[in-house]
């Protein structure tokens, strides 16, 4: 039987479609809210009271995986750790991967060649409208995590087996995985959501001791290596280093330092953002923010005869931090001299900033808000000058007509000054977006942080739309019905609905179609929160 | 005085500045051959210079004329909006003078050149009136409003406040039911467009609102803020109002300007075939 050419794309489509997790082609059997006697079976909940597994139940499932399954491939999301009830997992590199910095430059390069890059803010009528996506964080940032979480040597294969864990450490940071996993014969897992993980070793503190022994062991000491601070200590030195540190999990809005209170520590920020704030008359207000791979406490230890906290640290989302001991720090400093004159002028920058924003009570507000909104996430946002905006809409018509009819954007969403910030994807640094992606149809691109919708293997279930926090993914009827032979068989004949998200119009040398199609020049492509501000202080004179 | 003209800065007035200096000097140029010629010999629409000047303005209109079709073509990699709305504007307003040009500055003679002198003038016009729209509403709606909104998608904002207001003031005691009857319910049955958003983009608004203080004064704490919520509501309408009257000047202006448009550049075509064929 010869297959026709819809039959041929259909299959290769199949082929492709299933290798991430969620793959229900590997999985033999599948049992969801396991009951809390049921859990008490397995070793990792045996800490924990029927009551409590109860309420985390609907985020765990039992299956039986199929031997030689992808449970999740390198460079995947995923929102779940598995936990080894039987049989056997290998986790191997299928790339060449180093332990680089998570910012290095040659990731966040897009669109190189019509329109260079230029420092400072783009001025309108120059050419500059798009700009291609820079780094975030400048040369001279000198703390860096790298995303690993196996630390594996290429080639090299490592094998689990009953009682181990794995995914956690991408699933908890949101990071995407650095290695992929396959079963090596029919394997029984425990799988467990993110919220449940945490709500685990929230409560268990063996939980957390192992997650944290795991965590040193298959990444601190890598990541600690490729960090510049530490990139002139040698080897035995981190190794005894990495034993010494906690490993700090906050909640949004949890407190890590109290402003005035004994300063005993600097942290390393390893995902999430940290919200720095300080007192002004009655109330604190907001002057700064790290993001990963930032590091704090170290002007409290640098400043000669400061023992109190300079700044209130909270955590503004999930984040994971490492806490060095501040005399662990000062030992760190005395094999690296020379590092301190680069922490220097980060506190120096720091300190500037606070006082900025104190006298300046309207960066205080830009800040908060770029916060609250997500902004400090993006790569790219889509901004558009109202003073200028005729509201024409050819933003939104050019970006329609560049995609088949259905834009990709909403010319809506939050004012800052006069400019609005649109709903459209920000192409976020940690795009939760990704995760929990069935067939991994949202994905990040090789070109540079694009964040985009591959469409034959979008099955519209949603998951993306609703994770996005900032409602930049639109999910459209497409006016047709899922073909007789689509898997899952649940979508066969019902309405074919599609999430729809901003490329960047990647593929395409000239660039973001609602920025070209602007006939005014005042939709705008914003590479970061500085540039933002720069232009919002531009228009304010 | 802000409100109603807010102050607006050359950069955003002026928004290519290398077009309008290449327009001065290409005006400056044509201005002086046209002055040369007038000197010394009669500016004849029909030969010589005075063709020249009307095959130029031509080409310009027409080239203008194409900034309607670049819109229709978004997705091909035509260069960018804003270089085709700079043409759109330099060349037209550097047309409309090459037709005085053409003209010899003289009026012209015959329905059919009266009609097509007419409507260049008219088109002209009502895109100089376009263009200072353009310049001042954006300005004005920023200047005062809080709000952002689509236009297309006002009346059902409305709709969506009106079910919203409905909700609270059912759970509400007696006066608040009663002012919202009085007051605040016929403003959030539809979009209502007013003039006077164009004089005070804020004023009015702010009068209205304040109709809500003096009831505040009397109710229980727990009653003031289901009507501050209902203010904000009321607020909110009202300055969708005001996108709604001024955006629609935005959208309405283009009736005045893009069909006629059409019509001058087929009667620029009949001009030319009636001039070389008689």
């Amino acid at each position: 039987m010869t297959l026709g050419q819809t039959q041929l794309k259909r299959l290769e489509q199949y082929k492709d479609r299933w290798t991430s997790y969620g793959a229900n082609m590997g999985i033999l059997e599948l049992s969801e809210k396991p009951t809390p006697q049921v859990l008490k079976q397995f070793e990792i909940f045996k800490d924990y009271d029927e009551k409590f597994l109860e309420k985390i139940s609907p985020d765990i499932s039992l299956a039986l995986w199929r031997s030689g399954t992808v449970l999740f491939e390198e460079g995947s999301y995923i929102d779940l750790a598995f936990f080894i009830v039987s049989g056997t997992v290998e986790v191997y590199l299928q790339k060449q991967q180093v332990a680089a910095p998570i910012f290095a430059r040659g990731r966040t390069q897009v669109f190189s060649g019509r329109e260079e890059a230029s420092s400072g803010t783009p001025a309108r009528g120059e050419g500059t409208m798009y700009r291609p996506i820079e780094p975030k964080r400048g040369g001279k940032e000198i703390t860096f995590l790298a995303s690993m979480d196996f630390d594996l040597p290429t080639g090299t294969t490592l094998r689990l087996s009953a009682g181990d864990i794995l995914g956690e450490i991408g699933a908890l940071n949101g990071w995407p995985q650095s290695a992929t996993a396959k079963t090596t014969s029919t394997c029984q897992l425990v799988q467990i959501r993110t919220a449940a993980l945490r709500l685990m070793r929230k409560r268990s503190a063996g939980l957390k001791a192992r997650l944290d022994k795991l965590y040193k062991e298959r990444t601190l000491i890598s990541q600690l290596r490729a960090t510049p601070f530490f990139r002139g200590i040698n080897d035995s030195f981190i190794q005894a280093l990495a034993q010494k540190v906690e490993l700090v999990s906050c909640e949004p809005g949890e407190v890590i330092t109290t402003e005035g209170a004994p300063a005993d520590a600097v942290y390393l920020v390893r995902s999430g953002f940290i919200k720095l704030s300080q007192r002004l008359a009655e109330g604190n207000i907001v002057v700064s923010y790290l993001p990963k791979g930032s590091l704090f406490g170290e002007a409290e230890v640098l400043l000669d005869g400061n023992a109190a906290w300079l700044f209130t640290a909270s955590s503004q989302e999930y984040s994971e931090l490492v806490k060095l001991a501040r005399e662990d720090f000062r030992s760190v400093l005395a094999e690296q001299p020379d590092v301190e004159a680069l922490l220097w002028e980060a506190v120096a920058a720091r300190i500037k900033e606070a006082g900025y924003s104190k006298r300046n009570i309207s960066q205080s507000e830009f800040i908060a808000r770029a916060l609250d909104n997500g902004l400090v996430e993006g790569n790219s946002i889509l901004v558009i000058d109202l003073d200028v905006c005729t509201r024409c809409d050819d933003c939104v018509r050019g970006c329609a007509d560049t995609h088949g009819g259905i834009p990709r954007f909403v010319r809506e969403g939050n004012k800052i000054g006069n400019f609005l910030v649109a709903r459209a994807c920000y192409h976020c640094e940690d795009p939760v977006c990704l995760i929990g992606c069935p067939t991994g149809a949202i994905r990040r691109t090789d070109v540079g942080d694009v964040v985009a919708i591959s469409d034959p293997l979008c099955i519209g279930c949603g998951s993306c739309a609703n994770n996005c926090p900032y409602d930049a993914i639109i999910m459209h009827e497409t006016g047709e019905l899922w073909p007789p032979d689509m898997i899952p068989e649940g979508l066969r004949g019902k309405e074919k609905v599609l999430a729809s998200k901003c490329d960047l119009c990647y593929t395409d040398p000239a660039g973001p179609a609602c920025v070209r199609s602007c006939p005014h020049g005042c939709a705008m492509r914003i590479g970061d929160v500085q540039e933002f501000k720069s232009l919002l202080w531009k228009e304010a004179g | 005085m802000k409100r109603f003209l807010p102050l607006i800065p050359l950069s955003k007035l002026v928004r290519s500045p290398e077009w309008a200096k290449a327009s001065i000097i290409a005006l400056g140029v044509f201005s002086t051959m046209y002055a040369i010629n007038a000197l010394f010999f009669e500016v004849n629409p029909g030969k010589g210079w005075g063709l020249t000047y009307g095959w130029v303005a031509a080409v310009l209109m027409f080239g203008a004329g194409l900034y309607a079709a670049r819109r229709r073509m978004f997705h091909r990699d035509l260069g960018r909006s804003k270089v085709w709305v700079q043409f759109h504007l330099y060349g037209g307003t550097l047309g409309a003078v090459l037709v005085l040009f053409h003209t010899g500055f003289s009026l012209p003679n015959g329905v059919f050149n009266w009609l097509l002198w007419g409507l260049a003038v008219w088109i002209t016009l009502s895109g100089f009136l376009g263009l200072a729209l353009q310049r001042w509403i954006p300005r004005l709606l920023t200047s005062g409003l809080s709000v952002e909104a689509v236009y297309e998608r006002i009346p059902e904002l409305v709709q969506q406040l009106r079910e919203r207001a409905e909700k609270l003031v059912a759970s509400c005691a007696a006066p608040i039911k009663d002012f919202y009857r009085s007051h605040v319910a016929a403003a959030l049955v539809a979009p209502q467009p007013r003039l006077i958003y164009y004089l005070d983009v804020t004023g009015g608004i702010q009068s209205r609102v304040r109709q809500f203080d003096f009831l505040r004064r009397v109710l229980p704490t727990e009653e003031k803020s289901k009507l501050d919520e209902i203010q904000l509501i009321f607020r909110t309408k009202l300055e969708l109002d005001a996108h709604y009257s001024l955006q629609r000047a935005l959208r309405w202006w283009l009736y005045t300007h893009v069909p006629l448009s059409f019509v001058l550049l087929l009667m620029i075509l009949l001009h030319i075939w009636a001039v070389w064929y008689y």
